[in-house]
């Protein structure tokens, strides 16, 4: 007899730690972006992100005669991709009449639009360059093809963006709830909004490869919309944001390694949405059921109006 | 023939996602537009699979139906008050897509879907799928549904062009003037859910996104008017059909790609050239300001009776660069008379006439 854990197939292992570690991080960091009302902004850094890979790809190819789809390669491709979406949707909301949904929403036909041109042209190629075909698998998520290396990848920069963040917690912390406060404090807004940029665009970075361009913004909104239901401390909601989205990453490995035909993503954000079901309904103070609870406590305790039925 | 009915879909698709699209833009709900180009794709799917019959216009209705699914539910979310607004559209699409493609992946009913269709649809199949009547053949079904995606959305903005206005620069005073602005809002959101689904096939989901957004956002850089935003949001995402189609052809690759695209670089041109895109906004600023120097100077002299430049720049504490390059403006303009040997300035006779 053996215990069970040790006839887990070893690729297994990885895919799980993966989307574990995944689920943590961008747990956590989507907390902040939540918390500063740019929910949608996730979305449109992953979806970018796609321009940045495939370009990545084409220019390593180009420069180095070789194809390469190692990470190391393709996440800067990504992180200049999703920063420069960010950063030109933020220039044409404050410079222009156009406010933030429209320059987001432009900024996503352009840069997904423009990485799926480039990956379609990279796939006419003649001869066709090599390892061409994993490209795609960004679009969809693809957690079954993480490799060791792939997933050293996902703990540095995740444990680096973590550290960040837990090295200037006070900063960020009054930066997220006050930005003027901050600022009359003289803590370097300007670097702090750039901070926060690139931690998000991190965490969806490290997270494509998992759920895919197009799920990646549940994997930052959903678990930290759950974690708020339950506190009102930042601390708490973090952790419990990071603790969310690693069960829902974990979850979803286990799940769709029992069934093959399911694709990991999709799992995984709908056990996300299962837990912010349950927290939107059942959490104690801001659940909706205990807020039912407490009106009709309240109703009860109150006089009858004045003129009613006697 | 075949060349010609791809271009008619794809003209009459850019129609009625660029109407649709203007109002989404204008209201300041664009990313609508991404949530729903997500959502309808299990309604698809379910649809798919109930009727067994992919020709069944039911198909359309039933799918269109799921992206009214998410706007009820991303509503029924905000009312809660908990969550915040922006990020209910945030959880709810994605969980609907995830649905969708889950349901994808399970073949169900036999129906397949290439994952491929989902972002990028498939235009050019689109013409072969033909819509038969009594044996006739009426010309391809997708050309029919995006066809009736457009008379609903033009309908919908003809008749109700005064109501949309209101509902969209100012619901509170729509409410006021006893218009029912939830109403009609949730009804204008179930056509562009149907435009969403009846693009869907032949665009996929980026381009019917790009589309919706990019033109407007355009069109609203150059006029004011909503009418005049309509039409050249309209001509703008015919352009970027046709030119997309165009570039699709010439690199052998699916169109929707291109078209995204080139909807984009229409966008980044009028952000450039349009009177209120990033560049000429910085002009017209300099320009307003550059009259506003020669009117300061000219606020400093009486009528009739010369000074000498230098105890006017000396009053308004100017560099003599900045004093300089206004009196030369305004000398250029006739609005000042500049004796450059005296080193005096003076009204001229139009100026001191006013």
């Amino acid at each position: 007899m053996s215990a069970p854990w040790v006839d887990l197939d070893p690729t297994l292992v990885v895919v799980a730690a993966g989307t574990t570690a995944v689920g943590a991080v961008s747990g956590a960091l989507g907390c902040f972006a939540y918390l500063r009302r740019q929910g949608l902004v996730g979305d449109v850094v992953s979806h970018s992100a796609l321009l940045g890979v495939v370009g990545a790809f084409v220019l390593a190819h180009a420069v180095t005669g070789t194809a390469t789809r190692s990470l190391a390669v393709l996440v800067p491709g990504a992180l200049l991709a999703g920063t420069a979406a960010l950063t030109l949707a933020r220039s044409v909301s404050t410079r222009t009449r156009l406010n933030d949904d429209a320059s987001l929403g432009v900024m996503l036909s352009i840069f997904f639009g423009g990485g799926l041109f480039l990956l379609r042209w990279v796939q006419r190629q003649s001869p066709p360059i090599p390892g061409h075909t994993g490209l795609e698998d960004y679009i969809f998520g693809m957690a079954a093809a993480m490799t060791r290396a792939d997933l050293w990848m996902v703990f540095t920069l995740g444990g680096g963006a973590l550290l960040l963040l837990l090295l200037l917690w006070k900063e960020l912390k009054v930066f997220t709830f006050d930005p003027d406060f901050s600022r009359s404090l003289g803590l370097p807004s300007r670097r702090l909004d750039l901070l926060m940029m690139a931690l998000l665009v991190t965490g969806v970075v490290i997270g494509i490869q998992t759920v895919g361009v197009i799920l990646m913004i549940a994997l930052l909104v959903t678990p930290a919309a759950a974690a708020r239901q339950w506190t009102s401390r930042l601390s708490n909601m973090v952790l419990l944001a990071a603790a969310f989205g690693a069960v829902a990453g974990a979850g979803g490995a286990l799940i769709s390694a029992s069934e093959a035909r399911l694709p990991t993503g999709p799992v995984v954000v709908l056990l996300a949405t299962a837990i912010f079901g349950l927290s939107l309904l059942l959490a104690p103070r801001r659940g909706l059921l205990a807020r039912a609870r407490a009106r009709r406590a309240l109703e009860g305790t109150a006089p009858p109006a004045a003129g009613g039925p006697a | 023939m075949i060349e010609f009915w791809t271009l008619a879909i794809a003209a009459v698709t850019a129609l009625a996602c660029a109407l649709s699209g203007s109002f989404l833009v204008l209201k300041r709900e664009a990313l609508v537009s991404e949530g729903l180009a997500h959502a309808v794709l299990p309604g698809i799917v379910i649809a798919f699979a109930l009727t067994g019959d992919r020709t069944s216009p039911l198909l359309l209705v039933g799918a269109a139906a799921m992206g009214l699914v998410m706007i009820l539910a991303v509503q029924a979310i905000r009312r809660t008050g908990v969550v915040d607004p922006t990020a209910s559209l945030g959880v709810v699409f994605p969980a609907l897509f995830s649905v969708g493609v889950l349901l994808t992946s399970l073949e169900l009913a036999g129906t397949h879907f290439h994952a491929d269709c989902i972002i990028e649809g498939n235009l050019a199949l689109a013409p072969l799928d033909r819509l038969e009547l009594g044996g006739r053949d009426l010309g391809p079904r997708a050309f029919w549904s995006v066809s009736a995606a457009l008379l609903l959305v033009g309908g919908f903005v003809l008749l109700l062009f005064k109501e949309l206005k209101l509902l969209t620069f100012d619901s509170e005073l729509a409410a006021s003037l006893g218009f029912r602005p939830g109403r009609v809002h949730v009804a204008w959101l179930a056509v562009v859910s149907f435009t969403v689904v009846a693009s869907f096939e032949a665009a996929g989901s980026i381009l019917v996104v790009a589309l919706m957004i990019a033109p407007a956002a355009a069109a609203v850089l150059w006029v004011n008017d909503v009418r005049h935003v309509l039409c050249l949001a309209a001509v703008l995402a015919l352009v970027s059909a046709f030119g997309g189609h165009q570039l699709g052809l010439t690199m052998d690759i699916a169109p929707a790609g291109p078209m995204a695209t080139s909807a984009g670089a229409l966008f980044l041109a009028s952000l450039a050239l349009a009177p209120r895109g990033i560049l000429m906004k910085g002009r017209t600023r300099r320009r307003v300001l550059a009259r506003l120097e020669v009117d300061l100077v000219a606020a400093r002299l009486q009528p009739g009776l010369p000074r000498d430049c230098e105890s006017v720049r000396g009053e308004l504490g100017w560099t003599p660069r900045r004093f300089e390059a206004a009196v030369a403006r305004a000398a250029q303009g006739a609005a000042l008379l500049h004796d450059a040997g005296e080193g005096t300035l003076q009204l001229t006779a139009e100026q001191t006439a006013g």
